[in-house]
C-alpha cells in the first residue's frame, strides 16, 4: 500500500495528506498481519482503511472513528487500546485536537482563533464560509448546485487540500457528505442542491463572525473570499442569461457559466465509451478502435454515463516546461451524441426493457442531436430471438416516434469510417465558432433546433457526464411515484396526477388521518384528474390506495 | 275556506274598484300577519270590516307567501336543472375527449392516415407489389403528383371541431431512388463540397436541386432515401439477401470508395437531415413504408399520453405493478414492492422488511412509538436479511432511506 504522499505509476489519483496517520499505520499493521496468516479478517480491516482515507478529518479518538463505515466496535477497541499505550509510551496527543475543530462540534473554547488553523483544517470549515457569503448577499437563491459549489470549494481551498484536481475533489465531497451526516447541509432536487440547515447557517455565522475578528487583526494573510474569488476568475463574458441571474452569482462563481473557447483554441475530439472497447467479444470490439486509429482520427476512450460516442472541444493547452502531464484542459460537449446497436443488441434490449429506457435517458442528456447507429441487418438479423420485422420496426419508431437520426451501417469498419468522417466534418463546423459554455443547472436546456446550424451555447463535459449518471440519487418525490405505480392499473400519469396533490406519502397519510370517516378516505383520490385528458382516478383505484395505507392489520 | 274568502273577496273587489292592489305594502301585510286590524286601509270599505280584511289582507299575504315559495322553488329547480346539465355536457365533453382518444390508439389512428404515392414511382415494375400490399392492409392511399418527385408522404385527418386545418402533413417523407438517381445526387453533393465556402443552397442536379428547394422551405421534413438497385436481375438480387450486405454490393456499383460515399452521407445528415437506406427490392421498400406507416400511427398516441413530468422512464418491468382485488389480497406484494422502489433495495431486504412490517401503518406506527429521530433512523438497521445461507443485517443506510422516504415533508429531499 503506497505511502500517501507518494504518487505511483498507474495510480489514477494523488491521495491527499492522511490526517490520521497513527490509526493508519496500525490498521496497515493489523492487516499484513492477518494476510500472512491468512486470516479473513484481514479484509475487514482493508475496507476500514479504505474509509479512513477517505475522510478528510482529523479524528480525536478512536471513539470517534466509529461514524466511519467498517469500523465496528471490534476495530475501534483495538485502535482504542494502541492509542491508549502509545500516550502512555510517548506521551503524545492526537492531531486535530486543536480549538477550531472544538469550535466546529460546538464545544466550549477559549477565545483565540486563528485563521490559518481554520483554513488548514481542511474543507470543512470552508464550507461553512462559502456558504455564509452566498447566503449574506441579498437576492440570493439560497442554494447552491454541485458545480457551482465545487468550483467555489476548488478555487479557495489550500492547506490540506493542496493535492491536485481529483484528490481535492474527492476530499471536497467526502466533506460535503459529512456535513449531511451532521445535519448541517441538506441535499435536495435532482440535479442536486445544497443548503444550509438552520444549525449549519447558526454555526456558519459564528465561524464568519470569528473569521471577520481574525480580519481585524491580522493583515493580509487574511482569507478574503470575495475578494480571491474575483482574482481567480477567467475573464468573463457574460452572455445575456447571465444578466438575467443577476451579479452575484455569475461574478462570484469563478469558472461557471460565460467561459469562451475562442475558434482555434480547440480541438475536436472523438470520444469512445470504454464500454464499447472491452468486455463480451472482445477482439471484435478491439477492431473499432483499431479502424479508428488507422483513420487517424482524434479520439479518447472514457467512461459515459450515456450513449456510447460523442464529440467534445477540448481547449488546447500547451505542455507546461518540466511537468509529465499536461494539465487538462476545459471541455466542451458538442450537441451530438451516438448511440450504437449492434442487431442482436438490439433484440435483447428489447427483450430486457433496456431499449426504451436508454432512448428515454438520450432525450434527457441535454443534447440535441440524437443518433442511432444501427450495425447490421439482413442475414444479421436472421437468427435472433426476435423477427427481424420486429427489429426493423423498432429500428423506424427510433426515428418517427423518437425523433432520433436513424443511420445504418453493414459492419463494425463502416462504423468506424461514419464516426471518422463525423468527426472531421464537425471539426470543419465548428472550426470558425465561438463557443460559450452553458451550465444545465444555471440555464436549464437549449431549445431545439433540428436542421438550422449546430448550437454553440454547450455544456462542459464533467456536467453532462455527471448528470447523465445511470442510478442517480432518488427524491422523496420521486420514490414515491414509482411506490404508486406498483398497484397495476396505476400508470404514470395517474401517479403524478395525485403527486401533484401529496408530494410524499407523509402528506397522504396525514390526508387520510384528517378525514373523518372510512368512507371519506376511501373516496379522498377518487377525483383525481389524470392525464392531458383530465380523466378521473376513479371509485376504484382510490379504494385500493385507501387500502394500501389504512389497513391496520396484514396485507396479503 | 280559503277558496270562500276568496271568492267573496273578489266578490267585494269587483264593486269596489280600485281595491285590489297587486302587492300589498309591507305595511299591511305585516300588520295582518300579527293579526292586528289596519287602522288606515285605503282600499276596504266594506261592511263587516275587521273579519273581512284581515282574511283579504291574510290572503294577501298567503298568496304573496305562495307565490314567493314557488318562485324560490323555481329558483331551485331551475338551479337543479342548470347543475345538471352542466354536470351532462361535462360528461359529454369527457365522453368525447375519450373518444377522440380512442380515435389516437395507434390500431385507430392509422385509418386517419393517408399515404399519398407520386405517379413517377409506379413507372417501376414491381412498385405493384406496394400498391397490393397496401390494398391488403386496407390502408387508405392516393396516387398524386408529389412536391418531390418519387416520393411517398403520408397526411393524417384531424379530430373534427378544430379549427382551420382538417388535416395535417407528416413530416416523414420517403424517397424512392433507382442507383443512377443516387450516383446524381452524390456528384452534385460532391460538387457542393469541393466548391469551398459559398455552398449554393439548392445545388444542381435533377433529383437534388427540387428536394433541397423543398427543405430549404420546409426545414421541419425528415427524409429517407431509399435507395435501391432497380435493374439488378432476380437471381443476383436473391443472392445479394442470401450473403447478407446488399449494400455492400450495391456501394461497389457505385464505383465509389467507401469513404467517399460515407462522405456524402454524412453531408447529408448534418446539413439536410437526411438518411440513407440501401435496399434490394421493392419488397424492402414496401416493408419499409409499412413500417413508417405504423410509427406515425404509434406517434399521436405517445406524445399524448406520455407522462412528461416524471422525471423517470415509465416503461420497464418494475412499473408492472402487481394485481389487487376488490378486498384488498395483493397488496402485500404491492408493499414489498414499493419498498424495492429505493435504490439499491433487493427483494430480500424488502421481505425482511414486510415480515416485520406487513403494512405501511404498521411501519409507521413502530416509527412513532420510538422517541429520538436516531432511533427511528435507526430501526430497521438490525432486521436480518436472509440470503443464500448468509445472515446479513439491513444496514444503517437502508434503514436510514427507508425512515426518511416515508417520514419527510420535503419531496425534493434527496434520499441518497
Amino acid at each position: 500500500m503506497p505511502a500517501p504522499e507518494s504518487v505511483r505509476w498507474g495510480r489514477k489519483r494523488v491521495l491527499p495528506v492522511c490526517p490520521n496517520p497513527l490509526f493508519l499505520k496500525w490498521l496497515t499493521e493489523l492487516r499484513d498481519d492477518a494476510k500472512e496468516k491468512g486470516l479473513k479478517i484481514q479484509f475487514t480491516y482493508q475496507k476500514a482503511i479504505n474509509s479512513l482515507n477517505k475522510y478528510p478529518l482529523p479524528l480525536r479518538s478512536a471513539k470517534e472513528a466509529k461514524i466511519l463505515q467498517n469500523f465496528g466496535d471490534g476495530i475501534c477497541k483495538i485502535l482504542d487500546d494502541r492509542l491508549q499505550r502509545h500516550s502512555r509510551e510517548n506521551g503524545t496527543v492526537l492531531p486535530g485536537h486543536g480549538r477550531q475543530r472544538a469550535e466546529l462540534l460546538g464545544e466550549q473554547t477559549t477565545k483565540q482563533r486563528s485563521v490559518p488553523e481554520i483554513r488548514s483544517g481542511g474543507c470543512f470549515c470552508l464550507f461553512l464560509f462559502i456558504f455564509v457569503c452566498f447566503l449574506q448577499v441579498p437576492g440570493h437563491k439560497g442554494f447552491m448546485f454541485k458545480m457551482e459549489l465545487q468550483a467555489e470549494a476548488q478555487s479557495l481551498c489550500d492547506g490540506s487540500c493542496s493535492a491536485p484536481d481529483l484528490g481535492r475533489k474527492h476530499s471536497i465531497w467526502s466533506s460535503v457528505r459529512t456535513l449531511i451526516q451532521k445535519n448541517l447541509v441538506v441535499k435536495t432536487h435532482n440535479p442536486a442542491r445544497f443548503s444550509l440547515t438552520e444549525e449549519g447557517r447558526v454555526l456558519a455565522e459564528r465561524l464568519a463572525a470569528a473569521a471577520e475578528e481574525e480580519e481585524e487583526e491580522e493583515e493580509e494573510e487574511v482569507v478574503d473570499l470575495t475578494g480571491s474569488a474575483d482574482e481567480e476568475e477567467e475573464p468573463q463574458v457574460l452572455t445575456a442569461d447571465d444578466d438575467d441571474e443577476g451579479p452575484p452569482v455569475s461574478q462570484t462563481a469563478s469558472g461557471m457559466s460565460g467561459e469562451r473557447l475562442l475558434p482555434g483554441s480547440f480541438d475536436v475530439v472523438l470520444c469512445v465509451d470504454f464500454i464499447e472497447t472491452t468486455g463480451g467479444a472482445r477482439h471484435r470490439k478491439q477492431e473499432l478502435v483499431r479502424e479508428l486509429q488507422r483513420n487517424g482520427v482524434a479520439f479518447d476512450v472514457r467512461k459515459l454515463n450515456v450513449g456510447d460516442f460523442l464529440w467534445v472541444a477540448r481547449e488546447k493547452i500547451p505542455p507546461v516546461p518540466g511537468a509529465l502531464r499536461v494539465p487538462a484542459g476545459r471541455e466542451l460537449v458538442l450537441d451530438f451524441i451516438v448511440e450504437r446497436k449492434r442487431m442482436d443488441d438490439l433484440c435483447g434490449s428489447i427483450i430486457d426493457g433496456r431499449f426504451r429506457e436508454q432512448k428515454f435517458r438520450l432525450k434527457r442528456c441535454g443534447l440535441q442531436r440524437l443518433i442511432y447507429l444501427v450495425e447490421g441487418g439482413g442475414a444479421s438479423a436472421s437468427h435472433l430471438s426476435l423477427p427481424e420485422a420486429t427489429l426493423q420496426q423498432a429500428v423506424v419508431n427510433t426515428q418517427v416516434v423518437d425523433g432520433f437520426f436513424v443511420k445504418r451501417v453493414q459492419d463494425v469498419r463502416e462504423s468506424a469510417a461514419y464516426l471518422t468522417i463525423m468527426t472531421r466534418y464537425l471539426s470543419k463546423l465548428y472550426q470558425n465558432r465561438t463557443l460559450t459554455r452553458r451550465s444545465r443547472e444555471l440555464e436549464g436546456d437549449a431549445g431545439a433546433d433540428a436542421t438550422g446550424s449546430p448550437s454553440c451555447s454547450l455544456i462542459s463535459f464533467e456536467e453532462f457526464n455527471h448528470g447523465a449518471v445511470k442510478n442517480k440519487c432518488q427524491t422523496v418525490r420521486e420514490v414515491f411515484a414509482r411506490q404508486l405505480m406498483q398497484i397495476s392499473s396505476l400508470s404514470g400519469d395517474k401517479a403524478a396526477a395525485i403527486l401533484e396533490r401529496y408530494s410524499t406519502p407523509h402528506s397522504l397519510l396525514a390526508a387520510y388521518d384528517r378525514c373523518s370517516s372510512e368512507a371519506e378516505k376511501e373516496k379522498l383520490l377518487a377525483g383525481i384528474r389524470c392525464g392531458k385528458l383530465q380523466r378521473n382516478l376513479g371509485p376504484a383505484l382510490s379504494r385500493t390506495v385507501y387500502q394500501l395505507y389504512c389497513s391496520d392489520g396484514a396485507l396479503s | 275556506m280559503s277558496v270562500l274568502r276568496r271568492a267573496k273577496e273578489w266578490e267585494i273587489s269587483e264593486s269596489e274598484g280600485s281595491d285590489v292592489e297587486p302587492e300589498p305594502s309591507p305595511n299591511r301585510r305585516s300588520e295582518t300577519q300579527s293579526g292586528a286590524p289596519l287602522s288606515e286601509s285605503s282600499s276596504c270599505t266594506t261592511a263587516s270590516p275587521a273579519r273581512r280584511r284581515r282574511t283579504k289582507e291574510e290572503i294577501e299575504a298567503d298568496r304573496q307567501r305562495t307565490k314567493e315559495r314557488k318562485e324560490a322553488r323555481e329558483m331551485q329547480r331551475a338551479a337543479r336543472a342548470q347543475e345538471k346539465e352542466e354536470r351532462r355536457r361535462e360528461q359529454q365533453r369527457r365522453r368525447e375527449a375519450a373518444k377522440e382518444l380512442k380515435k389516437l390508439r395507434p390500431e385507430n389512428c392509422i385509418r386517419s392516415l393517408n399515404i399519398s404515392i407520386d405517379p413517377a414511382l409506379l413507372q417501376q415494375e414491381d412498385s405493384d407489389l406496394l400498391l397490393d400490399t397496401l390494398a391488403l392492409l386496407e390502408w387508405r392511399f392516393t396516387i398524386e403528383s408529389q412536391q418531390i418527385s418519387h416520393s411517398i408522404t403520408w397526411t393524417r385527418d384531424l379530430p373534427q371541431g378544430d379549427e382551420g386545418q382538417s388535416s395535417v402533413e407528416e413530416d416523414q417523407v420517403v424517397l424512392v431512388l433507382t442507383l443512377a438517381d443516387f450516383l446524381d445526387v452524390v456528384i452534385c453533393v460532391k460538387e457542393m463540397l469541393g466548391s469551398e465556402g459559398d455552398e449554393t443552397e439548392t445545388g444542381t442536379g435533377a433529383v437534388l436541386s427540387p428536394l433541397l428547394e423543398c427543405l430549404n422551405r420546409d426545414a421541419k421534413k425528415v427524409v429517407t432515401m431509399l435507395v435501391t438497385d432497380f435493374e439488378a436481375d432476380y437471381s443476383s438480387r436473391t443472392e445479394a439477401r442470401s450473403e447478407g450486405f446488399p449494400e455492400q454490393r450495391l456501394r461497389s456499383k457505385l464505383g465509389m470508395k467507401n469513404l467517399d460515399i460515407e462522405e456524402v452521407l454524412v453531408y447529408l445528415q448534418l446539413y439536410k437531415n437526411i438518411s440513407v437506406v440501401f435496399l434490394v427490392s421493392w419488397q424492402d421498400v414496401t416493408d419499409h413504408v409499412c413500417a413508417v406507416t405504423k410509427a406515425l400511427s404509434k406517434r399521436p398516441f405517445k406524445l399524448l399520453t406520455e407522462p412528461s413530468e416524471l422525471p423517470f422512464c415509465v416503461d420497464g418491468s418494475w412499473a408492472a405493478g402487481a394485481r389487487v382485488d376488490r378486498d384488498g389480497s395483493g397488496l402485500g406484494l404491492v408493499w414489498s414492492r414499493q419498498i424495492q422502489q429505493l435504490n439499491r433495495v433487493s427483494p430480500a431486504v424488502a421481505s425482511a422488511v414486510t415480515e416485520s412490517f406487513p403494512s405501511p401503518r404498521a411501519l409507521l406506527q413502530a416509527y412513532q412509538k420510538l422517541e429520538s429521530e436516531a432511533e427511528r433512523k435507526g430501526m430497521l438497521t438490525g432486521l436480518l436479511v436472509k440470503t443464500e445461507g448468509k445472515e446479513r443485517r439491513i444496514g444503517a443506510e437502508i434503514s436510514a432511506r427507508v425512515y426518511r422516504c416515508f417520514t419527510a415533508q420535503n419531496p425534493q429531499l434527496v434520499l441518497d
